[in-house]
Parts: structure tokens; C-alpha cells; sequence
């Protein structure tokens, strides 16, 4: 079991290394040049030389690559002659737009994000699981179809019409709650929760819908296993057979699509953030592209690919705990 | 120009492809605002007794994560200098907050007058008002502005900003071009003292003069810019002072978290016996950053609560536009203008390759400008312009008449193919293959379609040439990778077409896509340049941009338009012509 | 004496093609300690009946009608609360699948331990010691090291005995065995056939063995019970019914079971498929296979539903053919397989 984590988080880090070397690659092999994009319009090729050379893209790309992740690690200098300034270990580059480092602005956007996903997260896991085996146990019946209608339309909309239809009518047209405007929940929870609550719906109804009816279907599938007979022959309480036999022979995809998912999130909910102002990082992103800030596009695709791998990690290792087939093959 | 920041077109190609969304479905949305532009109709201020103006909190609503830069000499975008002159950075002169044609005139801030040229304009003397001072108490003296101004010269420090103060004052240059004064970081290697000789302090501190490299009548336009406010020495800290400047104004900044909020106070040490600009009436500013567009629109239209309070930096999405205009809505007629930006939408014709005159003409009347509109957003998008000079720079604006007469006959909007014939048969020149280069976006798409087809009924064969958005400048303004058709936009610097026609077709302008290379006209241009009285000098500019017309070194495409919305308790509120924006620093919250 | 009694047990389903009579008018009665074999092809009934009795007849749509009397208690009527705590504990179950049966993601000795402390107050410890037990009587070698194992980990062989130990770890008087060998080895076919005697003869249970298998009940059964189309066709003690079988189709089963004892080498298979039951034949469901009808029964064969009649102490039989013209068909048949012409 050892060896088998260690060789997934040594499979995790290879590929996150390949990744920056892509993402580093894409950007620089762009028909756009960055030298050209920090350049407003005053531009000539004097002034694009100039910036070329100061943001060290007059380097070959496996320097500039060996520089971006030296400075992951010993940090780097900025800049010549006059305007040199250090960026700190770890250093995820430098912004030229916004004139920070990008290290703090991800720190600073992250625990934005990882409230909004993990509150989504609980909140469209549990109802989402709970009302699947709801559906599951009612089959053929109203109750089933209910669920599974209202899941249909929750799912069929996209966030950013969830989020907007919210925030029209909860915010703006009714005031029930006050413009999103984040804080930290340590500063002042009160205005956190009115901030966060409105996105977390938003999240769970997108993604519930797509729980219910995974979960749904694996109950409905694992009901008719022979070892849910055998179980029901034991005699075991009909609670007992499809919380401890059923639901976890099923939890497989489950795990599997809620690590994806949370990881996803965790990346950036870049639609929900950006609908109720979260400076979180999934807005970073998006302010990035819009701005052709190369720097923190970077930072960001490599945060996201690392929850990513981070997810796959995890999720191989929730297998090997759910099934033994894994964990001793 | 105001410069087309890549975030600024950005902005502009997102709203004119979402405003072709509109004309496809309301047809009837009115042309009230189509001729004169601006049709605001804030009329509160009658209703409202002076001292009911003062108190309050006016709320700015912005998509945008931060103001792009609150740096005095790194600020460039129209809207982020109304905000940081209006609330608080003191500038020698500054518009009038009016609406109309007053709205471009120049008014003294700090300075006593609108400052003194000497004989030929090469020479500009102001003098500081007394009690005007920073955030901190100090007095605001020549050499504050004197430092601020240098800073421009730290070109790898201070980027983005107006480079005027480089081609202006009077300072050498290198070998390569770029100025022997380098800014106030260096020491080595630098000629201080040659700035030193090109702006001077009195004695007393008081009155400052630039001595410049070149007549220019209009300088005391030129120094609205905040790249020519003051800067404590002290408080410099180079690149970090974008994020926290000083203010001289009669607001400083409380909390700024960039993509949050930015809360402006009152700023005790700002003294209102030297401010005659500045009405400063409410308690506090606040700015919310980083806002869905959407969720801005609804809110003015929703209008409860604290958005009774709120205005905008841009304009109503396109989809918004039907409700707040087209019903006729009266919820919305005291709060909403539709009116002119400062932008001028053109294509320029290549005259490096395209040398025949009667070939660049034929391009011009041979367009179908009428569906270019359509594709840009139609009437909210804009008018058909006739020039590079627009109505809202009022002062210089005259109809040049080229749709009339300027090229033997009559040009409709939707074009005329017979005359592009002509034109050409008359060249005695075979018609050279067109490639016409334009930033790709959805809506550009479509225009260089019917610019295609346009020009193909006249017999001129167009090649298309998208090029990525965010690079196109980059391209085009490189001689060697510019072709012979263009699309560009344009907005002046200063409500002078001395910054439209110099920069657009004369000898050392920044943006002369039209290589224009006319002895003649340059010599028309340096005069203009030189005018110092206003009303002669206007008479030039629209002699020279019916001149630049003729030549068909360009030709219009758009008069660009915006729509404003905001709260109902807003006073003040209308489109001032000065940046296109509403008058920041005029508003005041009804009480 | 009778301990289990079934009489005209109904079961049927609503499906979405129709109404499924899966088990018409089953009629049988039970002793401690005795083994009844309920033989018949698959969607013959036999299933269907067992999870009748075990009460695992739960879903939507499901009719059952008659009587099943365990030991006093009517199980028909029976509360779901009643029935659960009757299953795993006087009446258990094992199944043909050990494999399937058992959950993969839980090791056997909780899976035990799970039935014991479904119906008894007992400690885990406890529960594990009498895990621990029943896996030693069922013949698990190193049972101390098995008890903490994987149903995959384990054999086909020991997964049956780990399902038996299951079914039998609360002392079941009624112990139904739904094709207990079908997917296992034939050597270890028997030996799960052995052990289940041994049990049977320890704890005095009453065993209900469902298979389609007529060779697998000679050694185990007292009295077989044939199903065909959901109906009893024929019910015999054991050598009755294998000296004297009188339904055609009995003899058509006894004809394809592989013998020692043959001195042919031919096995005859019925043709034909088994019933569909949502569209039975008319008059006797087995006449459209039936080898024995002929020209003077024909008529009776398709147009009239036999009766489960009595041919002698206790035998019965569901066929219009008359005695004489049974006894010479299965006489001929048999002839064929035994002899080989």
C-alpha cells in the first residue's frame, strides 16, 4: 500500500512537471508574441525589444523555462538598471499589469476558492447522494420522478443562469441579502455567509442534479446484486442493506466524480466567481486571459492541473480503500 | 489618444458584438440621439437646494478588478482620469463640468489662469494657487509637479502612460531615439540637467515653466493629463505608487483591495478656498470592483438601496439597451443618456501602397458603411461619421462634406459602386490587390465580410487579414507587416484635434497608419500646431481633416456612441464630453 | 410432522409486458429434518417460490396469495418486521453464485458476524468467536486466518461453505439451498452436498434444494417436487419418482441426466424452449414439448388445463394421459437411454 502511494504521488509530480512544460510551451508557441502584449500602442519595435529583454523572453525557451521553475524555488530578479526588484521563493512570476508577484495574488485568491468549492461541495454531495437514494428506493413511483425531474432542471441550466436568475432576485430585486462582498470568515462571518450562500446554491444545483441521478442509478444497479439478496436473506435491516451494502458497493463513481469535480471547482469556479465578485482564482484566470497576463495564466493553469492530479491521487487512494480488490491486487 | 489599452478594446469589441445582438431584435429603438449625440436629460439640479447636495455616498459600479492605474503618470484611460481629477488629483487646468460643448473648455484648477504662452507657444508659464496641498498637509509646489513630470522619463518604471512630456519639453535625444534624460531613479548616465532646463521653478516655488521643443498653442490643454500633476518626492516608491498615491484632491483613499473595493474619505488637509473646481459634496466614494455586467445593468435598473446612489465607468451592455431606451420608459428618461464616446472608428488606406489618390478614393465611397453600422450595434453603436474629428470635440468639429462633394459626386451610406469605377477607370492605374488587416473578433469578422463584398462590386478584389486582437497594434503599426487597408479607432488626448490630426496623418504622429508623407499638408499641420488662438486654430483642424478626407488617407467608419444609467438619488449626472464619462467629481447624492 | 406447509401458493408480477404468473397453485408440505428437492428448468417457478417463502418478494407489483405456514406462522400475511426477523434466523437461504453472494468489500468473518448480531444481542467479540465456530464446521482450514479474508481471496468451494456457515450460523430450522452447486467443480460439488447432509443430520433442518439437476437430489432428497410453467406437474417420494416417473416431462429430465448406471451413452434433451409465462399454452403447458401426446389425447393435451391428480399413495401427477399410456412412454424412454437403441 506504501509503494502504491508513493508511486502514485511520484506518477502525480512527473505529470505536473509535463504539464508546466506544456502550458509553458503553449503560451510561448502562440502566434502572440508577450513581448508585443506588454506593450500598449505606443508601441515599436524599440519599446518591444526593450520589454523583451527585461522580462527575460530574449532568452532561449529552455532557459526561460529553467528560470520560471528555478524561481518556484530560489525566487528570481526582475527587471534591470534601474527598476530590478526581488521576487520571493516561491516565486510564480512576476504580473507586469497588476505590478505584484503572482505567488500572493494565488494565495490570496485561493482560500476564496477552497471556501466556494468545499461549501458546494457538502452542499450538493450529501442532498445530491441523499436524495438519489431517495429516488432509488421509490422507483417507478411519483416520489422518483420528482426528484429526478427537478434534478433534470436544475442540470439543464447553466451556472451562470442560476447564478444571475439568484442574484437578480434575491439581491437585487428583493433585497434579501446584501451585494456578495467577500470577506474572510474569520473577520466577519456574518457578511461571509451572505456572501458565500447565494454561490453555493448556484454550485449545488448545477451539480447536485448530476448526483442524484449517479446515484440513483448505481443503487439501482447494485439492488440487484446477488450479495444485496444475501444480505436482505441475513436478515439485516432494509437501512442497514443499502447504507452498508448497497451504497458503498455503488460509491465508486461517486468518489471518482466528486474528486474530479471538487478539483475542477478548486481550479477556479470561474463563472460563479465572476457572477458574485469572488476574487477567488477561477476570476484571477479569467482576469488574466483578458488582460493577456501570461504570468498569472501560467500560475493558474498549474494550480488548477494540480488539483487535478492532486484529485486523481486521491481518488485512486479512496478506491483502494472502498474496494480490497484494489488495495491487494 | 486615449489610449487603446488591450483592456479598453477589449471592452469595445465585447459591446459593439453584443449590440448587433439588439438590432437584430428591436428595431424601432430610436434614433433620438443619432444627429446631435448628446441627449442627456439630467435636469435635478433645480430641484435641488445647494445645501441638499452634500453628504452622502456615491457608489461606482465596475467590471473591471482595479482602475488601471491610479499612478498620476501612468494613467491614460479616459474614464480613470474624469475618476482621479475629480476626486483626487489636482491638475494646473482641468474641463468644465458642463455638458455640451462647454464640457471641452479648460478651466484653471491649481494654477491661477489658464497659464501664459510666450510668443511663438514654444514657452508656457502657470502659477500654483496658495493652500494647495497633499493628503499629508504639505503645500503643493513647482518642484511637485516638476517631479511628477519626470517621472515620465523612467520609461521602464512608469509604463503606459502619455509620452508627451518626452516629445514635448525641450530635452535632447540619443542616438537610438529616446530622450538623454532618463527620470528620477538614475543617477549615473543621466541628463538631469537637461530637464532641469526644460522645466523651471520661480523662486518662490510658485510658478513653473515648460520650455519646449516645438510651438504648441494648445499646452494648456496638455496639462489636464495627470501625467503633469504633482508627485511628492518623498512618498515615490516607483512602481508601488500605482497602488497607493498621494492625493492632492479633496478625497484620499481609505481601503483599496484590488478586485473588491476601493473606499475614498474626505481628505482633511485639502483646503476648498484653493479648489474653485472641485464641489466635493459627498462624504465618501465607493468603488466596487470586479461585478458581473449584468449584474450592474440590473442593479441601476433595479435601482433600490444604495445603487440610488450608483454610477458606472462603462457603458450598458447591449442587451440592456432595450429597456432602459427603447420603451420610452419613464422610470429611466431623468437617469440615462445615450450619447457620443470620444472614439472615431475608421479604416485607414495605406498610401506607402496604395500611392494613387483616385484608388484610395474609390475604396472610400465604394464601402458600404451603412451595413458596417448594422454589424457594429447600429444606432446605439453609433452615427455615420465624416471624418477623423467628431462632433463632441466641439470646437474643431465641422462637417468636412465628403459624403456630398469631396469626391465628384454624391456617396450614400450603403456606398457608391459607379463612382468607385470611375474613379478608378479615371486612375489610368490598374486597381492593386486590397488586403485588409483587422483584429479578429466575431463582429470584425462580419464587417471585413461586407468590407469583401463591398469593395468586390467595384471591382476591387480585398484579401482578409484577421490578426489576433491582443497583438494587432503590434503588427500593423510595424511598416514592414502592414498592408494597404486597416481597421483603427481613435480618441483624442486632449479635446484638441491637435492630438487627432498630427498623430493620425502628420510627419511624427504616433499613429500615422496612413504613411502619410505630404510636405504640404505637414507644413499645414506645424502652423496648426503653433495657433494659439483657439478659434483660428479650430478653423485649421477642419480644414485639415476635410484635406486628410480628400486625400482618402482614411476613411470613417463609426461616430461611436454610449449609454449611461444610474441611480435615481445621482445628481449631476450627464456625459461630459471632456472623457466621455460622467462628470466624477461634480456628482453629488440627493438628499 | 409438518413444519413447513405450502398450499396453493400464488405468485405473479406486474411488468410492463404484462402480467407474469410465475408460481400457479404450489402445493407442499415439509418435515423437520427431511429434504424436499424442487426440480424444473429455469423460469419453472422454483425460485420464485423459495424467495416466497424467505418473504424476498419486496418490490412494486408483486402478488402473493395462499398459504405458507412455518412452524405455526402463517408467512403470507406476515409483517415486513417479522419476516426480516425471521430470515437469517429460523429460515435461511444460500444461493448459486457464492461468489456474487457474497459482498466483495467486506471480509467473510464480518459478513458473518453481521448475521449473528442481526438477530442476537451479542458483543462483536462474541459475534466473531461464533463466526470463528460455524467456519470451523464447515470445514474452513485455517479458519483463524480465512475468518479476516476476502471473498475474493477465497476458492469457489470455500466461498459455498462460507455462504452455508452464513445461512446456518443462527440454527435455521429451514434452510433453503437454490442451486448450492451449480457454479462449482463437480468434486466439489459433492463435498458442499456432503457437508449440507452432515448439517441437516446435526441440526435436525428441514432443507428445501431447488435445482434443475435431477442427478444432484438422488443422494439428498426424500420427496421431489417437478415445476413446469410455474405449477407442480408431478410429486413423488425420491425412488418413486425416479423408478416410477409418470409426467413426460419428468421422464424427459430423467432422460438427460448423465448416469453411471446407463449403459448407453445418448442423453436426451427435451426440444423446445420453456413457456413464456406471460403467454402460456393453452390446455397442458408442457403439451406444445410433450413427446407423449398423441392422436386420442391430443385434443384434451391442447384444449384442457390438467389437474395435479393422485395416482397412488401420495403421487402425483398433472397429465391427461391415462396410467397405462404413461407408464409405456417413460418405460420406452428410459429404455432408449439405459440401453442405448
Amino acid at each position: 500500500m506504501t509503494a502504491y502511494v508513493i508511486r502514485r504521488i511520484l506518477t502525480g509530480v512527473v505529470i505536473l512537471i509535463l504539464l508546466s512544460m506544456v502550458v509553458f510551451l503553449v503560451f510561448n508557441a502562440l502566434p502572440a508574441d508577450p513581448a508585443a502584449l506588454t506593450c500598449g500602442k505606443s508601441c515599436n519595435p524599440q519599446v518591444i525589444e526593450a520589454n523583451r529583454i527585461r522580462l527575460g523572453l530574449d532568452q532561449p525557451l529552455y532557459i526561460q523555462y529553467w528560470e520560471f521553475v528555478r524561481a518556484i524555488f530560489v525566487g528570481r530578479t526582475y527587471g534591470s538598471g534601474t527598476a530590478t526588484f526581488q521576487c520571493n521563493a516561491p516565486c510564480l512570476g512576476y504580473s507586469f499589469r497588476k505590478g505584484e508577484e503572482v505567488t500572493p495574488l494565488i494565495l490570496k485568491a485561493l482560500p476564496v476558492t477552497l471556501w466556494l468549492s468545499f461549501g458546494a461541495f457538502l452542499l450538493w454531495l450529501i442532498p445530491g447522494v441523499l436524495l438519489g437514494i431517495y429516488a432509488s428506493r421509490r422507483r417507478g413511483r411519483w416520489q422518483e420522478r420528482s426528484v429526478l425531474g427537478a434534478a433534470l432542471v436544475g442540470y439543464s441550466f447553466p451556472s451562470f443562469f442560476i447564478g444571475l436568475l439568484l442574484l437578480f432576485f434575491v439581491v437585487i430585486r428583493w433585497q434579501w441579502l446584501p451585494y456578495p462582498n467577500y470577506v474572510s470568515p474569520f473577520e466577519d462571518p456574518v457578511q461571509f455567509l451572505q456572501t458565500m450562500v447565494l454561490p453555493w446554491i448556484t454550485l449545488a444545483l448545477v451539480y447536485m442534479a448530476f448526483y442524484i441521478r449517479l446515484t440513483r442509478n448505481q443503487l439501482l444497479e447494485t439492488y440487484s446484486e446477488d450479495y444485496i439478496r444475501t444480505a436482505r436473506a441475513k436478515g439485516l435491516k432494509e437501512g442497514t442493506v443499502i447504507r452498508k451494502h448497497a451504497l458503498r458497493a455503488g460509491l465508486t463513481p461517486i468518489v471518482t466524480a466528486a474528486g474530479l469535480d471538487l478539483a475542477g471547482l478548486l481550479g477556479g469556479a470561474i463563472i460563479t466567481e465572476s457572477i458574485f465578485s469572488l476574487p477567488g482564482v477561477g476570476r484571477l484566470a479569467v482576469e488574466a486571459v483578458v488582460d493577456a497576463d501570461l504570468a498569472i495564466i501560467t500560475a493558474t493553469v498549474l494550480i488548477a492541473g494540480t488539483f487535478i492530479v492532486i484529485a486523481n491521487i486521491v481518488v485512486d487512494l479512496l478506491y483502494a480503500v472502498i474496494d480490497p480488490r484494489v488495495r491487494l491486487s | 489618444m486615449k489610449r487603446k489599452s488591450k483592456r479598453g478594446l477589449g471592452l469595445v469589441a465585447i459591446a459593439a458584438s453584443g449590440a448587433l445582438v439588439l438590432a437584430g431584435c428591436s428595431s424601432d429603438s430610436g434614433d433620438s440621439a443619432a444627429t446631435d449625440g448628446a441627449t442627456s436629460s439630467a435636469t435635478d439640479e433645480a430641484a435641488v437646494e445647494d445645501g441638499g447636495k452634500t453628504g452622502g455616498t456615491v457608489n461606482i459600479l465596475l467590471q473591471s478588478d482595479q482602475i488601471l492605474h491610479l499612478d498620476p503618470q501612468r494613467n491614460y484611460t479616459g474614464v480613470d482620469l474624469a475618476f482621479m481629477t475629480g476626486y483626487m488629483q489636482r491638475t494646473l487646468t482641468a474641463y468644465k463640468f458642463a455638458e455640451g460643448a462647454e464640457g471641452v473648455t479648460i478651466v484653471p484648477d491649481m494654477a491661477t489662469d489658464l497659464g501664459t504662452p510666450n510668443a511663438d507657444a514654444t514657452s508656457w508659464a502657470f502659477t500654483i494657487r496658495d493652500g494647495v496641498t497633499f493628503e499629508d498637509g504639505t503645500a503643493v509646489g513647482c518642484a511637485d509637479v516638476k517631479y511628477g513630470v519626470s517621472r515620465t522619463f523612467a520609461q521602464d518604471v512608469i509604463t503606459d502612460g502619455p509620452t508627451y512630456a518626452i516629445s514635448l519639453l525641450d530635452i535632447a535625444s540619443t542616438e537610438d531615439g529616446s530622450s538623454v534624460y532618463k527620470g528620477p531613479y538614475l543617477t549615473e548616465g543621466n541628463d538631469v540637467a537637461a530637464f532641469d532646463q526644460a522645466i523651471t521653478c520661480s523662486e518662490d516655488n510658485k510658478t513653473i515653466t515648460f520650455n519646449l521643443k516645438r510651438p504648441a498653442g494648445d499646452f494648456n490643454y496638455t496639462v489636464t493629463l495627470t501625467a503633469f500633476s504633482p508627485v511628492p518626492a518623498a512618498a515615490d516608491t516607483g512602481e508601488g505608487y500605482d497602488n497607493a498615491p498621494v492625493s492632492s484632491g479633496p478625497y484620499k483613499i481609505s481601503e483599496y483591495t484590488k478586485g473588491q473595493r476601493m473606499v475614498l474619505v474626505r481628505n482633511e488637509a485639502w483646503n476648498p478656498d484653493s479648489d474653485d473646481y472641485r464641489p466635493a459634496y459627498p462624504d465618501e466614494v465607493v468603488v466596487q470592483f470586479s461585478l458581473d455586467p449584468s449584474a450592474i445593468d440590473q442593479r441601476l435598473i433595479a435601482d433600490a438601496g444604495d445603487d440610488q446612489t450608483a454610477v458606472t465607468m462603462a457603458g450598458l451592455t447591449p442587451e440592456s439597451l432595450a429597456t432602459v431606451f427603447a420603451g420610452g420608459d419613464p422610470r429611466f428618461a431623468e437617469r440615462s443618456v445615450d450619447g457620443f464616446d470620444p472614439y472615431v472608428r475608421y479604416y485607414t488606406i495605406n498610401s506607402a501602397k496604395v500611392p494613387n489618390k483616385m484608388h484610395r478614393q474609390a475604396i472610400v465611397v465604394a464601402l458600404n458603411r451603412a451595413e458596417l453600422l448594422t454589424i457594429a450595434g447600429g444606432d446605439f453603436a453609433g452615427t455615420q461619421g465624416d471624418g477623423v474629428i467628431k462632433p463632441n470635440l466641439a470646437t474643431d468639429y465641422a462637417e468636412s462634406g465628403m459624403w456630398t462633394d469631396l469626391f465628384g459626386g454624391e456617396v450614400p451610406d450603403a456606398g457608391n459602386v459607379e463612382l468607385a469605377k470611375q474613379l478608378i477607370a479615371d486612375s489610368g492605374e490598374p486597381m492593386p490587390l486590397i488586403t485588409f488587416d483587422y483584429p479578429q473578433t466575431p463582429t470584425n469578422d462580419k464587417a471585413a465580410a461586407s468590407v469583401q463584398a463591398s469593395l468586390a462590386a467595384a471591382g476591387i478584389e480585398v484579401k482578409l487579414n484577421p490578426i489576433e486582437a491582443g497583438q494587432y497594434y503590434g503588427v500593423v503599426l510595424d511598416p514592414e507587416q502592414q498592408n494597404e487597408l486597416n481597421s483603427a479607432g481613435w480618441g483624442p488626448d486632449w479635446q484638441n484635434a491637435s492630438t487627432v490630426i498630427p498623430e493620425l496623418f502628420g510627419a511624427n504622429g504616433g499613429f500615422n497608419l496612413s504613411r502619410v508623407d505630404d510636405a504640404e499638408f505637414e507644413a499645414l499641420v506645424q502652423t496648426a500646431l503653433g495657433t494659439v488662438d483657439r478659434t483660428a486654430q479650430a478653423d485649421q483642424w477642419k480644414e485639415l481633416n476635410k484635406y486628410a478626407m480628400e486625400q482618402a488617407w482614411a476613411v470613417p467608419t463609426r461616430f461611436g456612441k454610449i449609454q449611461y444609467l444610474w441611480g435615481s438619488k445621482v445628481g449631476n449626472a450627464f456625459l461630459w464630453d471632456a472623457y466621455g464619462s460622467l462628470p466624477f467629481g461634480d456628482l453629488y447624492v440627493m438628499q | 410432522m409438518t413444519f413447513l406447509s405450502v398450499k396453493d401458493l400464488q405468485v405473479s408480477f406486474q411488468t410492463e409486458d404484462g402480467v407474469v404468473h410465475a408460481v400457479d397453485g404450489v402445493t407442499f408440505d415439509l418435515e423437520k429434518g427431511k429434504t424436499l428437492a424442487i426440480v424444473g428448468e429455469s423460469g419453472s417457478g422454483k425460485s420464485v417460490t423459495a424467495q416466497a417463502i424467505m418473504g424476498l418478494h419486496t418490490g412494486r407489483g408483486v402478488k402473493i396469495s395462499g398459504e405458507i405456514n412455518l412452524g405455526g406462522m402463517d408467512l403470507v400475511g406476515a409483517s415486513d418486521s417479522t419476516l426480516r426477523s425471521m430470515r437469517g434466523n429460523s429460515m435461511a437461504m444460500i444461493f448459486q453464485d457464492p461468489f456474487a453472494s457474497l459482498h466483495p468489500f467486506y471480509r467473510i468473518g464480518n459478513q458473518l458476524a453481521e448475521a449473528v448480531t442481526a438477530h442476537r444481542k451479542v458483543s462483536k467479540k462474541e459475534a466473531r468467536a461464533e463466526a470463528l465456530r460455524m467456519l470451523i464446521k464447515v470445514g474452513i482450514p485455517n479458519p483463524d486466518q480465512r475468518i479476516d479474508d476476502y471473498p475474493h481471496q477465497l476458492s469457489g468451494g470455500m466461498r459455498q461453505r462460507v455462504m452455508i456457515a452464513m445461512a446456518l450460523i443462527n440454527g435455521p430450522e429451514l434452510l433453503i439451498a437454490d442451486e448450492p452447486t451449480t457454479a462449482l467443480d463437480v468434486t466439489v460439488q459433492a463435498q458442499i452436498l456432503e457437508l449440507l447432509s452432515e448439517l441437516q443430520a446435526e441440526f435436525n433442518t428441514a432443507i428445501i434444494l431447488i435445482t434443475h439437476d435431477l442427478g444432484i437430489v438422488a443422494d439428498m432428497a426424500d420427496e421431489i417436487v417437478v415445476m413446469y410453467g410455474g405449477r407442480i406437474v408431478e410429486r413423488a417420494g425420491l425412488h418413486e419418482l425416479f423408478y416410477q416417473p409418470q409426467m413426460p416431462y419428468t421422464v424427459g429430465l430423467l432422460a438427460s441426466v448423465p448416469r453411471l448406471d446407463s449403459a448407453g451413452n445418448r442423453l436426451l434433451s427435451i426440444g423446445g424452449q420453456p413457456p413464456s409465462l406471460i403467454s402460456l399454452p393453452s390446455g397442458c403447458v408442457f403439451h406444445p414439448r410433450c413427446a407423449a401426446m398423441n392422436a386420442g389425447s391430443e385434443e384434451r393435451c391442447k384444449g384442457e388445463r390438467p389437474d395435479l391428480r393422485d395416482v397412488g399413495e401420495g403421487h402425483m401427477v398433472r397429465c391427461h394421459l391415462d396410467d397405462e399410456e404413461r407408464t409405456a412412454f417413460a418405460t420406452k424412454r428410459l429404455a432408449e437411454v439405459f440401453t442405448g437403441e
